[in-house]
């Protein structure tokens, strides 16, 4: 993974007015990556609009990170049917 | 354009306090978020409506607004006026409103994500001036699959995609993957909040229309080679993704064997003009139908000991 493609989780933090400690429960819960390179603590770009969404659950609708945890396994649920469903269709669109 | 009951869209009643309107618009914002309705266009409309009605009935001089003439929003500057010039002259309002005009609430929101009747009502300064309201979101993700060939990605090839009614048109690069996801910015749902676009992410399922196997840039093929061609040598024409090239077999050759084809494979995914290798796996055909002759032939050849 190129460096470009990280940001350090201090950075976020400020950008985003959110805890370390906040950062580090979606890891430790498995809903985000973090990398860790001499010491240093970066978030993979392409989890970026993981951690926004987790953020706005959290702030717009007081989700706490057990119910955080819980919501990202259902919409991964959700997107891996939401594809089954569209490539079954577009098979049977074959058919038709 | 419509009027909109907020009370009814939070399921209150007009005497809510400002305790029950935010356990209901939390109640609903968690029903309808569209970060919890992935894909749902009417649950984000309901989303932006629930906001809508939050941002009115949470602020209290808003509130006041929006009870006071309800139904009459249009004519409230008609209505300060006419009651000002009533106090000043001593007399009673008697007029009303009329409202001849008819209006139809188109309910949709692209880019400006108020209604139309909030933004008469409230100004579009209101949006900015909300409370809670201050953040804006990316428009929804759009998930689109799109079914290709495999002999259709060997060269980058425009194609056009129907997402929402939307044609667009892009390039697909040589070389993309069975499963590969991509990332076309910016052509997602509308924003809420003036919020930037959502991304469109197409996955690729390719079939493979060919007689090679793909694994990333590389290909794999098996070539049928005569028994004699395998025994003593000789030149071969082998079939590559974009057409055949000469190859000599060494002598000896053995059943199984393979040899790489350097830069006869697939394209590499964006790196123009890299390709992977093609693999060739010889299978020798062993002669069967033999006339008397080759038989009297092979025997000869038994018989030295072969």
């Amino acid at each position: 993974m190129n460096r470009e493609d990280l940001i350090t989780t201090e950075e976020i933090c400020i950008r985003y007015k959110v805890e370390h400690q906040f950062v580090s429960s979606l890891f430790e819960s498995g809903i985000i990556e973090i990398v860790k390179i001499e010491e240093v603590e970066y978030i993979p770009q392409e989890q970026l609009s993981e951690f926004e969404k987790m953020m706005r659950l959290h702030e717009d609708l007081d989700i706490n990170m057990e119910g955080l945890e819980a919501i990202s396994h259902l919409l991964r649920q959700i997107n891996k049917l939401q594809k089954d469903n569209r490539r079954l269709r577009n098979r049977l669109g074959l058919y038709e | 354009m419509e009027f909109i009951d907020y009370y009814k869209l939070l399921e209150l009643d007009r005497s809510a306090t400002k305790a029950d309107i935010k356990k209901a618009y939390r109640r609903l914002a968690r029903k309808y978020h569209p970060d919890l309705n992935p894909n749902d266009k009417d649950a984000q409309m309901r989303f932006q409506l629930i906001n809508e009605a939050h941002e009115v009935l949470s602020d209290p001089e808003k509130r006041k607004k929006y009870d006071e003439y309800g139904k009459d929003w249009k004519h409230a500057e008609q209505f300060e006026e006419a009651k000002r010039q009533q106090t000043a002259s001593g007399g009673g309002f008697g007029g009303g409103f009329g409202g001849g005009q008819s209006y139809s609430y188109s309910g949709s929101f692209d880019d400006d994500t108020f209604s139309d009747f909030f933004e008469q009502m409230f100004g579009g300064r209101a949006r900015a001036e909300g409370a809670h309201r201050g953040r804006h979101f990316k428009g929804q993700d759009y998930n689109a699959e799109l079914q290709l060939r495999l002999s259709d990605v060997f060269e980058s090839r425009k194609h056009t995609l129907t997402v929402n009614g939307k044609n667009i048109r892009l390039t697909i690069p040589a070389g993309v993957e069975n499963g590969q996801t991509i990332k076309i910015k910016g052509h997602g749902g509308p924003g809420v909040q003036g919020g930037p676009k959502g991304d469109l992410y197409i996955t690729f399922n390719i079939l493979n229309d060919t007689s090679f196997r793909r694994e990333k840039e590389n290909l794999y093929s098996t070539e049928e080679i005569d028994l004699t061609t395998a025994v003593l040598g000789g030149e071969i024409q082998v079939k590559t993704f974009d057409g055949r090239v000469k190859l000599k077999v060494k002598p000896g050759t053995q059943n199984g064997s393979k040899i790489k084809l350097s830069g006869k494979g697939f394209p590499k995914y964006k790196k123009p003009n890299q390709f992977g290798d093609l693999y060739v796996t010889y299978k020798i055909r062993i002669p069967q139908d033999l006339t008397e002759e080759q038989k009297k032939l092979f025997q000869q050849l038994q018989k030295t000991g072969l």
